[in-house]
């Protein structure tokens, strides 16, 4: 029972000082919107507004980095949601500043004014996935991530296969939390609390019949990884990011995802298994459920199923997409195994992926923008029409096929040698068969560009300098730390130290 | 000894009893003189146009959508105020907070206006249009 | 006086679950569809409060008024979606809504 009164105020307020970035976003979102309300003539106020937000968020972010327990103990403040936040705040900024290049958005003269106050309202959402380790948190920071990117994805709402997209997108988003929620009443009805740690120290004891828990485990993951769009669970996936405005599909290929991620490994590490000791990097699960078997099969299948789809798409959206799920299967290869360095994998992978998937859908933003089309038969000779841009692009790809000397190489690498370390065996020699198979795809995109249909000439693409500037910025970004990647290495190790 | 189910069943008798009860003992008493117009749906001179099973104006769901957001935002009051004497202040500044940012919700659909009904545009007749007769 | 036992609470509430999951996914009308989740939350509304009174915890209770919030806020965003695209096409059936294929 928690005690009301003065010291539990003071104890609030102690918490909310812990709480200042997630406080910024939130009153950016507000001020967004009031901007949006009150200068109707200035389209970009809000975006103004909103990306001067951001920053500010970052600033706070680093300044106040004490870590610990706020909101009794529903929020944990610790280097491993300082790194995902890091993330999230990164690619929103990124996305802010690629949607003023979007053609798509700012067609038929539309009101974008929601378009930014939502993403602000999505990273707060995000921001609280991150750091909760409390159910009802969870659950609650889903929504709030979920509720906006619903509306997001359905943003061109005059486009019918956008409104189409964020149907599908509600319907199945609806029905994934619904059985997530159902999972959280069962798993509180197992353990008498919504708290993780409380719930860990319940299950440790080992007095808990194993069927229900399994069943609500799996009911919770299933939430969860319909974020992360692991296989069972991924079918909006495809749809939803060939509808929705290409900024969108980067920011939910990437962000979403990222949330997603963090509140997997916190949710399977904090609840279900227990560190061996503090010398080891190990989790051990409890006994009981073999939890490691579980994630393994969820892996295969997303990665196994991801590549193979991939192959016959005809719409670069919808290949992106599929590369996209495959991608979460190889992260999930870290979570299987259960080791720091299967997690600092999947953090360094993390970073990397940011980078060249955005850059991936960038490029496609742009050259949607001039040609109007998002099939591979239109990429046809874009290689002499837009050489630079066509440049960037092989380095994205190449970068998510996962060959040196790209950011995806390092991704890849960490991920393999952790896995291997853990004598997962299998696993590994399933995931490289797949990074093969990837490559085919990914090369028949280059082909297009280059090879194929040499003999036609049209004219060159015009693309202004800033959009070319910030292509030529995320391809270099791709091959230093494709190169230099050991600061990274190095923070995200101290980060997965906190997970301890 | 009654069980809880017992005492479900018979809020459950009394229930139909006390229906069936007002309707049977009505029945018994009222005059029965049926005639055409006693019988139409509105007793009241109108008569009904059309069938009612038409679909709505989709301009009904707006606005119950911005209706059932700020009725069921409301709910969160509740556990506020159970604890509201204790926290005081803090309290009541968070629930300020709360209100002001629900109140900002309907001031957005307020001023792009989504509570106005749209109306068609009215017609306003003009002289010429009035006069039946022209001259020339 | 006798108690009803809670698995009976349980019980109710799995069948009104599984009743949810099965009109979603046998229904084609948006309007039900999301008529069936709200059956589902409810469901659950109903686990947590069964279980918040056998333990005696209000935090349960406290879960089901956030549950209710989120789920009018879904069926608002939902419902609105379905009128945008119901203004293009003119159905509100899940299964014409088909550019996006495989």
């Amino acid at each position: 029972m928690i005690d009301i009164g003065a010291n539990f105020v003071s104890e609030l307020y102690k918490s909310l000082g812990m709480f200042i970035p997630e406080t910024v976003l939130v009153v950016t979102f507000v001020v967004a919107i009031i901007m949006d309300l009150i200068f109707r003539k200035y389209k970009n106020i809000a975006a103004f507004t909103v990306l001067a937000g951001f920053f500010v968020t970052g600033y706070t972010l680093f300044a106040c980095n004490s870590s610990g327990y706020a909101f009794s103990q529903t929020i944990a403040i610790n280097p491993f949601s300082q790194f995902f936040k890091f993330i999230i705040l990164l690619t929103s900024i990124i996305i802010v500043i690629i949607s003023f290049l979007s053609k798509e958005l700012y067609a038929e003269n539309r009101k974008v004014g929601e378009y930014y106050s939502m993403i602000a309202g999505m990273t707060f959402g995000m921001f609280l996935i991150c750091s909760s380790t409390n159910l009802i948190l969870i659950y609650l920071a889903l929504e709030t991530m979920s509720l906006s990117s619903y509306v997001l994805a359905g943003y061109t709402k005059e486009v019918k296969r956008s409104s189409e997209a964020s149907l599908k997108y509600v319907i199945f988003g609806a029905i994934s939390s619904g059985i997530m929620i159902y999972g959280i009443s069962i798993i509180f009805g197992l353990t008498g609390s919504f708290d993780l740690l409380a719930i860990n120290a319940k299950i440790a004891t080992g007095n808990l019949s194993i069927a229900p828990l399994l069943v609500s485990g799996i009911m919770i993951l299933a939430g969860i990884g319909y974020k992360i769009s692991a296989a069972p669970f991924h079918f909006w996936t495809p749809d939803v990011y060939e509808g929705a405005p290409i900024t969108i599909t980067a920011y939910l290929s990437v962000a979403s995802k990222a949330a997603g991620f963090a509140v997997l490994i916190r949710f399977v590490l904090l609840a279900f298994a227990t560190p061996i000791s503090q010398t080891q990097p190990v989790w051990q699960v409890f006994a009981g459920i073999d939890w490691k078997l579980v994630l393994a099969i969820l892996s295969v299948l997303t990665m196994t199923l991801g590549n193979l789809s991939a192959i016959w798409q005809t719409n670069i959206k919808r290949l992106l997409a599929y590369s996209s799920i495959a991608h979460a299967g190889y992260m999930l290869m870290g979570l299987v195994i259960m080791t720091s360095a299967g997690v600092l994998a999947i953090l360094v992978y993390f970073f990397m992926y940011m980078l060249m998937n955005l850059g991936a859908f960038y490029i496609v933003m742009l050259i949607a923008n001039k040609t109007g089309s998002e099939e591979m038969d239109d990429y046809i000779g874009i290689g002499y029409r837009a050489p630079i841009l066509a440049g960037c692009m092989v380095v994205f790809l190449l970068s998510l096929t996962g060959i040196p000397p790209t950011a995806g190489f390092i991704g890849k690498l960490y991920l393999f040698m952790a896995v291997i370390d853990a004598r997962w065996i299998w696993l590994a020699v399933i995931g490289v068969l797949n990074s093969v198979v990837s490559l085919f795809y990914y090369v028949k995109v280059m082909r297009n560009m280059f090879i194929r249909g040499t003999d036609k000439t049209e004219e060159p693409l015009q693309f202004s300098r800033v959009s070319i500037v910030i292509a030529l910025i995320l391809a270099g970004a791709n091959i230093y730390f494709g190169l230099w990647f050991e600061p990274i290495v190095r923070w995200v190790n101290e980060c997965v130290k906190s997970l301890f | 000894m009654l069980t809880d189910f017992g005492i479900i069943l018979i809020f459950f008798i009394v229930g139909m009893v006390f229906v069936a009860a007002g309707l049977i003992t009505n029945m018994i008493l009222r005059p029965s003189h049926p005639n055409k117009v006693k019988q139409s749906t509105y007793e009241c001179g109108e008569e009904a146009i059309g069938s009612p099973w038409i679909l709505f104006n989709a301009r009904f769901y707006l606005i119950a959508l911005a209706f059932l957001i700020f009725e069921v935002e409301l709910l969160l009051l509740f556990p506020w105020a159970v604890v509201f004497k204790e926290l005081g202040w803090f309290a009541f500044i968070a629930m300020l907070i709360f209100a002001f940012i629900l109140l900002l919700g309907l001031f957005y659909d307020w001023a792009k206006g989504y509570l106005d009904w749209d109306k068609p545009e009215p017609i306003i007749p003009k002289m010429k249009d009035l006069v039946i007769w022209n001259k020339d | 006086m006798n108690e009803i036992p809670q698995g009976y609470y349980l019980l109710l509430a799995g069948v009104l679950f599984t009743i949810g999951t099965i009109g979603v996914l046998t229904r084609r009308n948006a309007i039900i569809i999301f008529m069936s989740i709200e059956l589902m939350l409810n469901s659950v509304n109903l686990t947590l409060v069964a279980f918040s009174s056998f333990f005696g915890d209000s935090s349960g209770q406290i879960f089901v008024f956030f549950v209710m919030a989120i789920a009018a806020a879904e069926a608002a965003v939902g419902l609105a979606i379905v009128l945008a695209l119901f203004r293009l096409k003119k159905t509100i059936y899940v299964d014409e809504a088909n550019i996006l294929k495989y």
